[in-house]
Parts: C-alpha cells; structure tokens; sequence
C-alpha cells in the first residue's frame, strides 16, 4: 500500500499486542502496539527512567540493559520480542543491601560526568565482568566496553571502576582466571 | 586558606541519583495528557517549502495536530545573545539549511508521532548554489572590524623578520554529541508556562521564552535539575522548545519534544568550520617579532553566530606587533553555537601548530620558544597576571612526560614496527566572573539547604556548592541539599565559560553568612539559647553556635526552641574592580606521544601528560576529570571529528554515532593529569578559576605536533584522518 492509498482510507486503526515479561524481578503484562521498542516500553510505558536513549540507532549503548543475564542495547529490541525474558534495568542493579559493587565503584572513582552514559556503562560492565569470553587485563576492558560511548570522556574513571568492582564483586572473573 | 572540604576529593552529592536511574533529566519527565512531539525536517539545505504533505499523517493512529507554516502562532523574536537562533520555527517558507523544521507532529503516543512524521513528504523549490562549507571555497566572509585587535606594525615586523611561517589552517565542523539530546516539555497552567529543557541556563531560557511568547517574567518557568551534558550547545534555547511550547499553548494540553539524534546533529548547533593563516615572524633565537592571526569561521544565514578564534593570541606570548582579524561566511549549515572554549580551542590550535612549524624552522625545541617568549605580564592589556605558574607547567609536564629524551629528528624515534611522534603545546582560557544570587536556608532539623539559579551539566556544580556550606557551617555533606536548574530559584549564570564556580561560590557564601546572621540574632534574643549575648562573640563550629566561655548549642537546636522551622539568607556577590589591575587567565601544557605504524596504517594517541594551572581545585577529583575529559575530546578533535556536508548540496552526511566518531573507551591512551594548586584570591575568596573548557585548548595541537614529529607530515587540515597520513 502506498502513502496515497492509505490517505484515503479512513483513521487507521492500531493494533494492540500483550507482551508479559519480568522487569527487575516483578513480572508485568504491557498491552502495546507492535511498533513499541523495549527502551521506550521501559520508559515511557513502566516509568522506568534511568535507562537512557542516546541515539536509538545501537551506536551509543546508553540503553543498555540486560536480557536473562546478556547485555542488550534495549533501542535494537522490540518489547514484544521480550515475551517471558527477564529484564534487569539500572533500578534493578542495586539491591536491598546497598549499590551493587559496580555502582559503589563508580561512586568512589567519580566514573562518570554527566550521568547519562552511566546506566549504559554499568549494566555493560556489570554484565562484562562475569562474562568468560572476556580477559581481566585493561586492554581487554578497553575493547569490551568500546560499544558505551562517554562524551564527558569520563573513561579513565569507568575503566578504574570497573577495575574495582572487578575485586568486590564475588562473580566476576578475577586476574589470571583461565576460561 | 586550610580548609576541611574544599579541596579535597569529594564523591559528588548528586552521586546515588545518578547511578541508579533516579535523576530526572528532562527527557524523564512524564506528566498527566502529555502528548509527544516529533519534528519533520527538510531535506534540502537551500530552496523553499513549495507544498507540505500532511493528509497521510493526519489519519494516521494518535495524530492530535501537526504545527507548520501558517499553522503555529504568531509570536515574537527574541534577540541574538538570547536565544542560539532567532529565526522562529516555521516563519516562512525559506529553508535555509538541511534539517530545519519544516513541521511538528503531536500524537498521544512517542511511537504515533514518530510513525506520523516518517509518512510527512514535502516539495521544495530547490536553488542551486547552495553554500556547502567554508572550507569548500574561496569567499573570504564578511570582515567584522568589532572582533579586530592591533598592536605595533606587524606587517613591517614581519616583512623584515629573518625567520617567517606563513601557513593556513584548516578545521572542520563539529558536533557536541552530548548524550541527551535535547528535550522540551512545555506546559500551560493558567496563563503560567512551564517548560522542561535540558539546558545550560534555565535563567536565561526563562527570559528568552517570556519574551518569545510575550508573558510577563514571572509567567515562566524553566526546570532542568539534571542535563545529560551540553558542551556549549544547550547555553541559549533553539527553535524545537518554541515549537514544543508553541503547541502546547495551541493544544491545551503538555507537548514533550525529544529531538532524534539526526535532527540534533542537523539543527542543535555545532562548532563551526574554520580557516585560518597565521603569519609569524622571529628571530634566529626564537624571539616572536610578529604574530598575524586571520581568521574565517562560518554562521547559519539565520543568527550571526561569532567563533571569536583570535582572542587569546594578543594574551599568550610576549610580542610588540600583534594583528588579529575575523571575518564570517554564512553557510546553508544549521546555526553553529558555542562549543567547549568557544573559538580559543580553534584560535590557539592555529597558533600552536604555527610555533610547531616555526620551532623546526629555527632548528629549536618546541618547549624552548615558547619559553623565550613568555609573557610576564598580559602583553594585550599591560596588565599583570592575577596568577600565572605556567612556568611551572612547562618543567612539571616536561619532567612526567620525558620530554628531555626527545630526538628533534621525525621518525627518529621507534618502538618495534611503531613510530613515535612527541608533540606539545601551550592550554589557556579566561577566568572569569559574573554577579550572582544565591539562598541559604538553616532547617530546625540541623540540615542546611542551599539554591542557585544555576545548573550542573555534569561537571560538579552540586557538589561544590554542598562543599563551600559544608566548609563554612561545619555541617556534613550528608545533612545539606542543594537546589540547582529552576529559574525561580536567586538567578545564577550560564554553565559555560568556566565561570561558575568563580561565580556561585562567594554568592552561596554570602547567602549562608547572612543565613548565620539571621541565626545569631534569633539565638541572642529574647528567650535565645545564647540570649543578651553579643551577635559578634558568638562562632560557627561544626554546625553549631559557640560563644566564648565555650558553651555550644547546634543550629537545630536554636531554631527548635524558639519554634522556627528555619532561618535563611540571601546573598549576592559580584566581581569588583580586580579587572582593572589584573589580567585572568588560566593557563597549561600537554605534552603528547602518538605511535604510527605504517605497515598497518595506524595512528593512536598513547599518551598525553598534562599540567594545568586552574587555581585552586574545588574538588580535585571532579576537576581532574573535566580535564581528562577535555583530552578526550581534543583527541577526537585531532584525529576522527568531522560533520561531513555534502560538497553538492550542503546536506549533512554523517548525522549519527556510527558515521561522526567520537573516541570510545578503546582509543584511550594513558592520561596523567596534574593540577598545581596555586589558589587565585584576586578572582573569589575560594582561589578558583573554572576547569571546564581549558583542558580542551592546545591538545589538538599537540597531537597534530606529535604526528609531524613521528611522520615529518604536516597537516594542516584537521582532522588527521588516516588517508591524509598515508597519501603525502
């Protein structure tokens, strides 16, 4: 159907979908249309903020979250494709004890500027850090965490943080640890 | 001054809000009926909108309106220094370059809206000749004899100089590439407009829209308590917040305007492309006789936006004949604004890679010329320096970095297959200082709440204001609340300048010592915890009020007993007549270590080594990072940051993070920043001179330095994109 054809026709009419998944460990049914992308599901539809969108394109990763443990650019998802995944989001990374040990570090290593990158970078790192594919050494960090872009070039910080956590953190994969 | 909290390494305050999603940028705000805006933009850069299409998005699911040309209301113009363009949206038909709004869908849903507007088609009348970039061709621009310095005779010293450099030097246009977009969402309550920005100056934005929309002051108000970073592009509002509110007003109902990244790119502003020649002569010792620094920057033809490149050259390097001139081509570009030390960051790159070429000329070290030609005093306005250790910059930065060990010969020095190129040069940028108000609150509760109508964008403000009440209450950072971003709150300055905290600090300090005045006179009356006791024998300690024979009673307290919720403070504080004895300026060095391989056709940075002299650090660990960060932009200065305007038609190629490269976490190289503490009381009772944008000045030069030394190339047209090493 072309532009002209669907002009004539009279309002269109959208269809709805049910999608039910879990969002930081509570379960939530969304009645949405198809079109709807998990970032703007999370945003705009649960009020679930913190999850940033920087370009909606996959090239900046502030949208990261994760998907059943995966980190996941959450503009490059379409919420119905989420259908029974467990969401985890920055409002779910810190626990009734406190930060979790990643965002602690960002705290103590001043690893952001703005803040707006920073929900991406950690749910990259969190999810970084106990991934085997992944070394310890900086380098490999570097390369692993090269899909979250800064632009206060907080970097330096993010990359001591992540360091950090690495030793606070009882699941993710330490120095000289062989996959 | 000994100080307990200023100084020293703070976490910041706002820190818990921002690392668990809490923080309420303005993109996060939600309220009841909103409705979601999304522009249409045009798709050419030179022509007029002939017929808009708009049948298909009408029918389309949630469509409420769409705003155009002869559908928006009347309103008025704002001038130029209030506002980033004073074209207003949809005026007329004239479209002056690509991405400007030709309309605004308003649907129910964000997905609607986009939906809507992604079905919009337009016809133009396309015009040929298009302007496509200055750099794209030989119109010398407008002469703007306002922005023209001269000192002594610079052509006869230059005629008559044994060494000469006579160079031009190119930069493309950048972009901010903020990580908010940016976001309006303007609401109408009884005649009130209420209006969501992420902005640099919510004071300012307010004034703008009163203006624009022809309401009194006290009818607007501008909220932005968290901005996801502006680097100059959100300081004055753009035509999306005038679209946004504009069509809240029509509709009755709250519009929320998230611009897409394309169009942020397209029509948010950007640093403007610049050509500049710099014309230096010397003697065989290195003794500058001449500086001329020519310089064209491009404007939008709809605001008259000036890069001012020049204005630190008369200030850096002792030199009698000294001539400066700008001039300014319009291009079918969107409006380019300030960005990150606005027109010195091009303005010095041009001149520190002159001293480069001139240093090789004369067969002299890089660090040595600049030496021998250090200015002792501010050679533009005779004045002495409030404060200037660069010296010390030169020989600390030197001494980290190894410099000693440098082999003057390019490509002498290697490491395997890598090349390496070491290359420096000389950071600056103003100091200054603005009047401003500020209001402290004492709560019976022993918390202390400070406001400002100023913002952070992320470099700290939240932080240093909790700081200075902390330093002179003695009350813990935990008990205080800062108020930052609302434009009702006593007005504050621009984010921008490096001028804040200069700026805001002895106003908080003079609110908060009226605040404890307020206190002293409730504690000594009738009834007072210190009652009949003199005002002026009673002492601030740790949150509390102690008299002579050490009697202690807390702010709290005070107030609890004499059933008053609170005590506050007003304070203003203003800059006096320091300027005219002094000079300000800030001043430092990089020094910068590329490695080339040429087998693989490789250029990194891999290590910079800077000492920057700001004064005195509010809080170091904040300020250390605004100068990382600036590294990190000027990297991507040097090597990969370019808007790519099609030469053809003026279009905007490379409007997205994957086509216009920023440095990622992998083109990090070593950074080691040093920051002397020499505080500056001339400029505020805290010594402090500002950080945001100084490390961001010289570091492209010093990277382009470094790769002639590592390539014995020169380019002279940045960025140093991969090709221009390969091909000459």
């Amino acid at each position: 159907m072309n532009m002209k054809e669907y002009s004539t026709q009279t309002k269109a009419v959208e269809t709805e979908t049910t999608v039910t998944l879990t969002v930081n460990g509570e379960p939530r049914q969304l009645r949405i249309p198809p079109n709807v992308v998990l970032l703007d599901a999370l945003r705009d539809r649960l009020g679930l903020t913190g999850t940033k969108k920087g370009c909606d394109h996959g090239q900046c990763g502030a949208c990261t979250v994760h998907i059943d443990g995966q980190a996941i650019n959450s503009c490059l998802t379409l919420a119905v494709m989420c259908e029974g995944r467990e969401v985890t989001t920055i409002e779910g990374l810190a626990s009734d004890a406190g930060l979790h040990p990643v965002q602690q570090a960002f705290l103590e290593n001043d690893a952001y500027q703005c803040g707006f990158c920073t929900p991406g970078q950690m749910m990259s790192a969190s999810a970084m850090l106990e991934d085997e594919r992944i070394g310890t050494d900086d380098a490999a960090v570097r390369e692993a965490m090269s899909g979250n872009i800064c632009r206060c070039g907080a970097y330096k910080n993010i990359l001591a943080a992540i360091q950090t956590a690495r030793g606070q953190m009882p699941t993710a994969r330490k120095e000289g640890e062989v996959s | 001054m000994d100080t307990q909290v200023i100084g020293h390494r703070t976490p910041r305050v706002d820190g818990e809000f921002k690392l668990t999603g809490q923080a309420d940028y303005t993109v996060d705000w939600q309220v009841r009926d909103m409705l979601y805006g999304y522009p249409v933009s045009a798709s050419i850069a030179h022509g007029t909108l002939k017929t808009l299409h708009l049948d298909t998005a009408r029918a389309m699911p949630g469509v409420v309106d769409i705003f155009h040309h002869g559908h928006f209301p009347e309103l008025y113009r704002a001038s130029k220094n209030q506002v980033s363009e004073m074209r207003l949206p949809f005026e007329d038909e004239r479209i002056h370059y690509d991405g400007q709004y030709i309309a605004l869908v308003v649907a129910e849903s964000f997905e609607q809206a986009r939906a809507a507007a992604h079905t919009v088609q337009a016809d133009y009348h396309q015009e040929e000749g298009a302007r496509t970039s200055l750099l794209d061709t030989n119109q010398e621009g407008q002469l703007l004899e306002s922005e023209g310095v001269s000192r002594g005779d610079p052509e006869k010293a230059f005629d008559e100089a044994p060494v000469t450099i006579d160079h031009t030097y190119d930069i493309a246009a950048e972009s901010h590439m903020q990580m908010e977009m940016h976001a309006t969402l303007a609401e109408w309550r009884d005649e009130r407009l209420i209006v969501h920005e992420s902005s640099q100056g919510v004071v300012y934005q307010h004034k703008a829209m009163a203006r624009i929309f022809g309401l009194p002051e006290e009818s607007v108000e501008v909220v932005s308590h968290y901005i996801g970073s502006g680097f100059g592009n959100k300081l004055f509002m753009w035509p999306h917040a005038v679209a946004t509110a504009g069509a809240a007003q029509m509709l009755g109902r709250p519009v929320k305007t998230i611009l897409p990244r394309q169009q942020d790119m397209e029509s948010g502003g950007n640093r403007p492309a610049s050509r500049q020649r710099l014309r230096l002569g010397a003697k065989q010792d290195g003794t500058l006789l001449s500086i001329r620094h020519d310089s064209t920057t491009e404007t939008s033809f709809v605001h008259p936006y000036v890069d001012s490149l020049g204005s630190a050259t008369p200030s850096l390097y002792a030199c009698d004949n000294v001539a400066i001139s700008q001039r300014l081509l319009e291009v079918n570009h969107g409006t380019p604004c300030p960005m990150r030390a606005p027109g010195e960051t091009s303005g010095i790159h041009a001149l520190e890679t002159a001293l480069d070429e001139l240093a090789v000329e004369l067969g002299m070290d890089p660090l040595e010329l600049r030496r021998r030609n250090y200015a002792k005093n501010d050679p533009a306005s005779g004045l002495p320096w409030s404060s200037k250790y660069l010296d010390d910059c030169y020989t600390n930065a030197a001494k980290r970095f190894g410099w000693e060990k440098r082999n003057p010969t390019p490509g002498a020095m290697r490491d395997g297959d890598e090349v390496i190129g070491w290359g420096m040069a000389t950071a600056c940028w103003p100091a200054m200082r603005l009047s401003c108000s500020a209001r402290v609150e004492l709560r019976d509760d022993g918390s202390v709440m400070a406001a400002c109508g100023t913002q952070d964008i992320g470099t700290g403000t939240y932080t240093i204001v909790a700081q200075t009440v902390a330093e002179l209450s003695g009350v813990p950072l935990k008990d205080i609340e800062v108020r930052l971003g609302e434009s009702t709150l006593p007005a504050g300055p621009l984010s921008g300048g490096s001028m804040v905290t200069a700026t805001a600090l002895p106003a908080v300090a003079a609110a908060l010592r009226n605040a404890f005045d307020a206190l002293k006179e409730v504690a000594t009356g009738e009834n007072g915890a210190f009652e009949g006791c003199d005002p002026d024998n009673l002492e601030i300690e740790a949150g509390a009020l102690v008299d002579k024979q050490g009697k202690r009673v807390s702010f709290g307290e005070i107030l609890s007993q004499q059933k008053l919720g609170s005590v506050s403070g007003d304070g203003q504080a203003a800059p006096g007549d320091e300027k005219s004895q002094y000079s300000f300026r800030s001043f430092g060095a990089h020094f910068v270590e590329v490695r080339w391989d040429p087998g693989i056709s490789r250029l990194r940075v891999a290590r910079v080594v800077s000492s920057i002299d700001i004064g005195r650090a509010i809080n170091p660990s904040a300020a250390r990072n605004q100068v990382e960060g600036s590294i990190v932009m000027g990297i991507g200065m040097a090597l990969t940051e370019k808007l790519d305007y099609d030469p053809r038609d003026g279009r905007l190629i490379n409007n997205n993070y994957a086509d216009y490269i920023v440095p990622c976490h992998a083109d990090m190289p070593e950074i080691d920043v040093e920051l002397p503490d020499n505080p500056d009381y001339t400029l505020n009772e805290f010594g402090a001179r500002g950080v945001g944008e100084i490390g961001l000045t010289g570091i492209a030069a010093a990277i382009g330095n470094a790769v002639y030394h590592a390539t014995g190339k020169r380019i002279r047209e940045f960025p140093i994109t991969l090709e221009k090493v390969m091909d000459t």
